[in-house]
């Protein structure tokens, strides 16, 4: 349901101005990774901002990235999908079905702001004192260095946020048309599936994005709770650097490895579930 | 859909591509070097491996640097022949560099024991000491199965990081410390030296000696187009950005004032007073705010002022680079720079480098006298990690791993991985000094690459500055090093980007290490620091 | 407008329920534990009372980090939602390729930070860095973006914007989108001025989502690490360490867990305020 503005020309300019910095802004760094994959070390300290008019690309990082490091790698970015998938998975899951309990019903025990209040608490902690008593459990559960034990943690972290967010969208969405449905028969439960849910697809959406996110970028638990199975692509990239400096060169090649993978999913997936929830959904 | 679809199965198609081809590829190790290596490993003694240890398989940590990285490609590069040896294996696990101690250190301190060898930075021993977390080299030194290797080859300043008091701890692998590199050509080009004369009344000191003559030499180059780019140019690089190793420039720097000779006919026997560098070994009070380093630290604010002031944000790579690529006429460092300039990608300085053993000062400060001496004082250092691998308590084959470490420590096989570059091993034993001194022929160096004169410069100064220099600084060693540096790291970028006075700043730096002895235990430590720099309560 | 059906439910909430208390509840309890300790080696090593809590205290550099950390927080919190915010309107309209946009934006979202300090060193780069070049063709001298306090606070906060931005895009965007049409259709019977639309319909509507953006964004801000990590390890100095920096190095690479746990602690202490703070605030769009 957007919005469908009748402005004058000007708007439409200044409109599409922003749309236009916006775009630059954001791909600027990324165009400057692209760049400086390709650039011999020598030449990332120099003026090279333009190829070939201001330095001579060269082929030879990504040939060293795919041959030496490539296995290393490739571990690396499927341990992050696999991961990311099933923590965002998870806890959108549930944090959805928090988000519409703590929308759409009333408790008695504990009043309905507290409640999310304390979802929320999970993120006040920071990590560095969590990420001890962690690194216990997952040893006393001998699960360490396992994807598990990194689904588990992201999934636990994330999950306030699904909660949160797919809660104020459901207290958007009028109450008018579950209550019809609960009249006709329905379940609470098929109510929230066939009505809520599809109604609230584009939260969902953004949810399960800003999820993955979380995940994907996650560094400090998965340095301490993984070895070498299942170190996921942030240690790769973390493992640049070394006692020579900085290698900004794998720095590119490896950022712009890792970011493909969520680019890509996150644009499939916008068209998918939003197109997988409205179908046999019931508009009013 | 159509060609949004078609874009991402592009994509796809062409990252596993990518991924499929670096497999089927091959190492990247060159003719040369498989030639080379064959013959090391033939001349190398191979001890007496056990059978029992056919299908075993050690875990080995060590900081990320890939196959063909500094200190870990060795690793990799040797491991097939390791197999052949013993029919045995190892697992690499590569940790990323920054978070070393809380991986090793998680690790022990659990007990979790997942790493059977650890190639690790000499600042840990304090750490490993004092929970006999690693077993000793000592123990299977004679054992008849471990291969022959020679401590005793291995330069004085240097083997001492791989000792405890007498008994040897480590195994022979990396040996790190800090000379100076300048532009040979530049400082030898009868132009400029007409031009010192003139604008500093003397002679340019070719090689420099002493700190005064580097900041000369610097402040005269500062901001002069001296390599005909047009653009003006500087004197010193150095890498001075917090947690860049900023810190051991002044270590390197700061040792020939506070170092002090002691009376008698043994310079560098460790006195209360006399080579000592860190603490009181009486009372373990710092001596890091004592006037020698007061003046020290004021030179170190001097000579930044002959470089970019970008210069304070700059870690290891954008330092060297600057030297490397002909902008900055001098900077001291590690073998590594000597190493990197030999690569054309990386340096366009091949064949003009020059370089000297760290300069001393015009006079260092006696902590017993309580006086300045004016007398020209020159202190090796072993800045630094010395990479080199130890073996954990929680080894399950420690003998195996003894075996390995052994072997990799022969001479002929170090000495391979010393005249390769990219391996990330520097020169530091007899075998890797030049003849008649040494064991080792300029031949081998340019036939890895080397420029002739440039691996001459580079070997010649490492091995002046361990053997001829009379006194040595002191590595600290005791638990809570790392903790020690990152304050120092701080405090001394505090100082040089002009946030508080040097004095201020290395109080500040006295009082959080005085803070920190108090939490390990002020006794426990004085014990081991003892220990560690060879001093005898008289 | 009748927001909630009048029944007692719970078992939505109740597997969320579950997990908070099973990995919640343990770390909690055990960080405090540690906080009232010696601990040495990450081993327990007697009971320390409130020493922690006082030296913290008595540290400089905690009040530092902290005085740098509400800085970073204050900046981002705000730039980030109000540049979200615009962004999100104007971006909430039927255009072509809005699909692509929307995605293009996301993506600052999923580079790693450790990542995004390198770039940013790469970028902030004195000499012959884009952003300083930029600057020298637009007459502006050289900045010393890493080399000095002051302007290293300003690059941390640019680079924290630019990647949390999307963050409060996506979301807030989701909020404008779920705001029905007729509501609009209605108002322009009204005004035709979009800014009083803007205000009076859009924005009150938006609270809710905008307050928990808000919220969200400020409890992470506080815990803000990767990029000063990365971008300039907490110098020149301590200018730009923050708080979950400093914890950190000392839990994590000293070992000083008790330390750090308080200071953890404290730090739990601050957001949590803040966040009751808030939540007061929005306590009548709740109920």
């Amino acid at each position: 349901m957007r919005r469908r503005r009748k402005g004058s020309v000007v708007t439409e300019i200044l409109t599409w101005v922003v749309v236009v910095i916006a775009i630059l802004w954001v791909l600027f760094p990324f165009y400057w990774t692209v760049i400086t994959s390709f650039k011999k070390p020598a030449d990332v300290f120099r003026l090279s901002s333009i190829p070939w008019l201001q330095f001579t690309p060269t082929l030879s990082n990504w040939q060293t990235e795919f041959t030496q490091r490539g296995p290393e790698i490739l571990r690396g970015i499927t341990n992050s999908i696999i991961i990311a998938v099933f923590a965002s998975l998870l806890a959108v899951a549930l944090g959805t079905l928090a988000g519409y309990g703590l929308a759409r019903y009333r408790y008695v025990k504990w009043r309905n702001q507290s409640m999310a209040f304390w979802f929320l608490s999970q993120r006040f902690l920071p990590p560095a004192a969590t990420v001890i008593p962690f690194f216990l459990l997952m040893k006393s559960l001998g699960l360490l260095d396992t994807r598990v034990a990194l689904i588990l943690v992201n999934t636990t972290f994330a999950m306030p946020f699904a909660v949160l967010i797919m809660k104020d969208m459901f207290r958007e969405l009028p109450v008018e048309l579950e209550e019809a449905a609960l009249v006709d028969g329905c379940s609470r439960w098929e109510a929230f599936l066939r009505i809520a849910l599809p109604l609230a697809a584009p939260a969902l959406v953004a949810t399960v994005i800003i999820c993955f996110s979380f995940a994907w970028n996650e560094f400090l638990f998965a340095l301490v709770l993984t070895y070498k199975k299942a170190t996921p692509m942030t240690i790769i990239i973390a493992g640049t650097e070394h006692t020579q400096g900085v290698q900004f060169w794998y720095v590119s090649t490896r950022l712009l490895l890792a970011i493909l993978p969520p680019t890509l999913l996150a644009l499939t997936v916008q068209r998918y579930i939003v197109r997988g929830l409205t179908m046999g959904a019931v508009k009013g | 859909m159509g060609w949004r679809k078609s874009l991402v199965l592009l994509i796809s198609v062409v990252f596993v591509l990518g991924f499929v081809f670096g497999a089927l590829a091959q190492e990247g190790a060159s003719e040369l070097e498989i030639q080379t290596a064959n013959a090391a490993f033939e001349a190398a003694d191979k001890g007496n491996p056990d059978p029992a240890w056919k299908g075993q398989k050690l875990t080995i940590a060590v900081y990320s640097a890939g196959p063909r990285g500094a200190i870990s490609g060795p690793l990799y590069f040797w491991r097939p022949y390791f197999e052949k040896l013993t029919g045995a294996t190892y697992d690499i696990v590569e940790i990323p560099f920054g978070e070393l101690r809380e991986k090793i250190f998680t690790d022990l301190m659990t007990g979790t024991g997942t790493y059977d060898i650890i190639v690790g930075p000499s600042w840990f021993y304090g750490d490993y000491i004092m929970n006999d977390w690693i077993v000793p080299a000592q123990e299977f030194f004679n054992d008849p199965r471990m291969p022959k290797w020679e401590p005793e080859s291995i330069a004085l300043p240097v083997r001492e990081l791989y000792m405890w008091g007498d008994k040897l701890v480590g195994f022979n692998n990396d040996h790190d410390g800090q000379v100076i590199y300048y532009r040979r050509d530049i400082l030898s080009d009868p132009k400029w030296q007409e031009e010192f004369k003139k604008e500093k009344g003397k002679d340019m000191p070719t090689p420099p000696w002493t700190w005064e003559e580097v900041y000369e030499i610097c402040d005269f180059f500062n901001g002069k187009d001296w390599n005909g780019d047009g653009e003006p140019d500087y004197g010193i690089s150095m890498h001075l950005k917090v947690g860049g190793q900023g810190f051991f420039h002044f270590m390197a720097l700061s040792a020939p004032y506070v170092v002090s000779p002691a009376p008698g006919d043994n310079p560098a026997k460790v006195t209360r007073y006399h080579n000592v560098y860190w603490f009181d070994p009486e009372t373990m009070e710092p001596l890091v705010n004592t006037p020698g380093f007061v003046e020290a630290l004021n030179m170190l604010i001097k000579l930044s002022k002959t470089g970019p002031s970008a210069m304070f944000g700059w870690s290891l790579g954008e330092a060297w680079d600057a030297f490397l690529r002909g902008k900055a006429v001098m900077c001291w460092s590690w073998g590594d720079v000597g190493s990197l300039a030999q690569l054309p990608d990386r340096s366009s300085i091949k064949g003009r480098l020059g370089v000297a053993p760290i300069p001393g000062s015009d006079k260092y400060y006696d902590l017993e006298t309580k006086q300045w001496v004016n007398k020209k004082n020159f202190v090796a250092n072993t800045v630094g990690a010395s990479w080199h691998g130890v073996i954990s308590k929680y080894c399950k084959n420690k003998e195996l791993a003894a075996y390995f470490l052994s072997w990799q420590a022969t001479p002929q096989i170090n000495h391979w991985n010393v005249v390769w570059g990219w391996t990330g091993v520097d020169p530091g034993t007899s075998y890797d000094f030049l003849q008649p001194s040494g064991k080792a022929t300029i031949e081998e160096y340019v036939a890895t690459g080397y420029d002739a004169e440039d691996a001459r410069q580079f070997v010649t100064a490492y091995e002046e500055m361990w053997t001829k220099y009379p006194l040595r600084q002191t590595y600290l060693r005791i638990p809570g090093t790392p903790e020690m540096w990152e304050v120092y790291d701080i405090h001394l970028s505090e100082a040089v980007t002009g946030q508080v006075s040097p004095e201020e700043a290395l109080n500040r730096i006295a009082e959080e290490w005085k803070a920190i002895v108090e939490r390990y235990g002020k006794d426990t430590l004085k014990k081991i620091y003892q220990e560690a720099i060879g001093y005898k309560p008289e | 407008m009748r927001r909630r059906l009048r029944e007692k439910g719970n078992a939505f909430v109740i597997p969320a329920i579950f997990w908070v208390l099973t990995f919640t509840i343990f770390p909690l309890v055990y960080s405090f534990r540690v906080s009232l300790s010696k601990v040495l080696y990450g081993k327990l090593a007697g009971f320390a009372g409130a020493s922690n809590y006082l030296r913290m205290f008595g540290d400089y550099r905690f009040w530092g980090t902290l005085r740098f950390t509400l800085i970073l927080v204050l900046i981002s919190v705000c730039a980030t939602t109000a540049i979200g915010l615009g962004l999100a309107v104007v971006f909430n309209r039927k255009m072509k390729g809005l699909r692509v946009f929307r995605s293009i934006l996301t993506m600052p979202l999923f580079t790693a930070p450790v990542a995004l300090g390198y770039l940013g060193v790469m970028m902030f780069y004195e000499e012959n860095g884009p952003i300083n070049v930029l600057l020298k063709y637009l007459g502006m001298g050289k900045v010393p973006w890493l080399s000095h306090p002051l302007w290293a606070t300003l690059a941390i906060c640019l680079v924290d914007i630019w990647q949390w931005t999307p963050f409060a895009f996506i979301i807030l965007l989701a909020g404008l989108q779920s705001i029905s049409d007729e509501i609009y259709e209605a108002a322009v019977i009204d005004t035709s001025s979009g800014w009083a639309i803007f205000r009076h319909i859009t924005l009150p509507l938006l609270s809710p989502v905008l307050g928990t953006v808000i919220m969200l964004r400020m409890v992470d801000a506080f815990k803000a690490f990767d990029i000063p990590f990365s971008l300039t390890s907490g110098g020149p100095g301590t200018a730009t360490r923050t708080l979950t920096f400093y914890i950190y190095t000392q839990g994590l690479r000293n070992f000083d867990l008790g330390y750090a746990s308080a200071m953890a602690y404290f730090l739990l202490a601050i957001t949590m305020v803040i966040g009751l703070l808030f939540f007061r605030r929005y306590r009548e769009l709740y109920e």
